[in-house]
């Protein structure tokens, strides 16, 4: 009996696992982008995710050392500045501005660039020129210059020298502001080539030692915004050649003032809305890389406060996607990442984003 | 004629006195220890015009307070990085087989002991992987980084043959009354 049990499974056996086709290995492509989707940069590379699903779409690998990743719609591509050691840590180096596509988040074109990179992670250490065709690297080697890439024809153009001046903050059509420590503005504009053709310098507007201006800053609708370590904003914006920069404001009430920005990437507007969110904390002067217990918001316009958003865990980096029902983008000292309604200011839910150094729209 | 004998006379007692005490010592002692002594007799003379100027150093010496592997130690209040006294090195040196920065930034930390501000220079020590022990980050008087000579965000491994972030040291440069 047994015997025959024996037999009969040596025969059958086969037949049924010859019923299921064997799976096959294949390879996803990354989906026309959607809503909210927005990308967490971190130590090793740029993560996409959708923040309305929470579902991870996709991962750039990116050098350690590089600032930021700024994607570019009507080109369907990413632009990143990489260094590399040829050894890891050692051997020799070599700067990069890599150009991956958004299919398969593959590089597919590189442009060597000066060693000069800044290799901080940024994010306005890196600005696409608003007429998608003239990249800006920020470097430091210690003096401060900007590299200029082309990224449509490929090829790098010449290397600026910006001393004293950091911060890239791209505007009008191929334009970019710079804060210096002298407590000016510089606005370099290009030409077609991607030459500098003109200079400019503000009025002094800060005072470095008393109260600096921070180099992260946020764009607006015509403009950027600024804010002092001690909480003042400066909107800022050009007319062509033309410096303008409004008179600042302070953030809360006269009697809050114990109340600092901080963090990493701590500000962020909503350009079309003209709201203004900005982590804060109470502490001392010099304490502007200390996480914020709360996320004040602002409406531009009234320059009113319209919300306090108190946070369980302090808030090092965050940013609002610029959708018409946008979400706020938390990251905070622990390493969680967390969204909310960013008009409601709703809590919808925590995503597995471990390392987010700073966030960018998508 | 006497005197002259006289004069043979002693200086055949010192010769003989010499004679007899060179031996005694070379059956008391070895060669190696007449010289080891003979070292130690002409250093100590040697120091002696030192002794002033050491004293002086002696006087001007920073006095220590803390735990240098604490981010708390008063000479990392403008620190952000990893403590090499932590990876190998001290506050003032670089582990084994990296690299000193010679360009660096600065800042002003105020000794508990003797109630001094002292300005200190922060080198990064570079060419190996950053060494994960001990990090840092202190902001007292950090700047933005485009008054790059007081941020303590940017990596300072200028000038050297590799350009990879290992660790920070604090040296002191002076003192602010100076």
């Amino acid at each position: 009996m047994r015997l025959l049990l024996s037999l009969v499974l040596t025969v059958a056996a086969p037949l049924a696992m010859g019923q299921i086709s064997p799976e096959e290995i294949s390879v996803e492509t990354l989906p026309e982008p959607g809503s909210n989707w927005f990308i967490s940069k971190t130590g090793n590379g740029a993560y996409v995710f959708d923040a309305e699903s929470g579902e991870m779409q996709g991962l750039l690998s990116l050098s350690r050392n590089t600032p930021a990743v700024t994607p570019y719609h009507p080109r369907q591509e990413f632009y990143a500045a990489e260094s590399y050691m040829s050894r890891g840590v050692r051997g020799e180096r070599t700067d990069l501005v890599a150009v991956y596509d958004f299919e398969n988040l593959s590089p597919i074109a590189e442009i060597i660039i000066p060693n000069h990179m800044a290799r901080l992670q940024v994010r306005r250490h890196l600005g696409l020129m608003n007429d998608g065709r003239h990249l800006a690297v920020l470097n430091m080697n210690p003096g401060h210059s900007v590299s200029i890439v082309d990224v449509e024809d490929r090829v790098f153009i010449y290397e600026i020298s910006t001393p004293g001046c950091a911060v890239i903050m791209p505007v009008a059509t191929s334009d970019f502001l710079q804060v210096c420590g002298d407590g000016t503005l510089q606005l370099i504009q290009l030409d077609l080539s991607g030459y500098e053709e003109n200079r400019v310098r503000s009025d002094v507007f800060f005072n470095v030692i008393d109260d600096a201006v921070f180099d992260r800053a946020t764009p607006s609708a015509d403009g950027w915004i600024l804010v002092t370590h001690a909480g003042v904003i400066f909107e800022v914006s050009t007319d062509d050649d033309e410096i303008n920069i409004e008179d600042g404001w302070r953030l809360g009430a006269e009697d809050e003032s114990d109340w600092r920005p901080g963090g990493n990437e701590f500000i962020t507007a909503h350009k079309d809305y003209g709201l203004l969110y900005v982590a804060m904390h109470e502490g001392e002067v010099d304490t502007h890389h200390v996480p914020g217990d709360e996320i004040w918001v602002f409406d531009m316009a009234t320059r009113n406060r319209v919300h306090r958003l108190e946070l369980d865990v302090p808030a090092d980096s965050i940013m609002v996607t610029q959708e018409a029902e946008p979400k706020l983008l938390v990251s905070d000292e622990e390493g969680g990442m967390h969204v909310y309604d960013a008009i409601s200011f709703a809590f919808e839910r925590t995503i597995n984003a471990p390392g987010a150094s700073h966030f960018e729209d998508f | 004629m006497n005197i002259d004998r006289l004069v043979d006379r002693t200086y055949y007692w010192i010769d003989e006195k010499a004679r007899n005490t060179s031996l005694a010592l070379a059956r008391k002692l070895s060669r190696r220890n007449f010289l080891s002594r003979l070292g130690m007799f002409i250093a100590g003379a040697a120091s002696f015009p030192l002794l002033p100027v050491s004293r002086s150093f002696a006087q001007d010496s920073i006095q220590e307070v803390g735990d240098p592997q604490s981010c708390d130690y008063w000479r990392y209040c403008a620190m952000s990085g990893t403590l090499c006294s932590c990876c190998g090195g001290s506050y003032t040196s670089c582990p084994p087989g990296s690299q000193p920065s010679p360009i660096t930034w600065v800042g002003t930390c105020r000794n508990p002991v003797d109630g001094r501000n002292y300005l200190m220079s922060y080198n990064d020590c570079c060419g190996k992987a950053v060494c994960s022990r001990c990090g840092c980050h202190n902001t007292e008087g950090d700047k933005p980084v485009y008054f790059n000579s007081n941020s303590n965000t940017v990596l300072w491994c200028f000038g050297t043959e590799d350009t990879s972030y290992h660790c920070t040291v604090s040296l002191v440069l002076g003192t602010d009354d100076e």
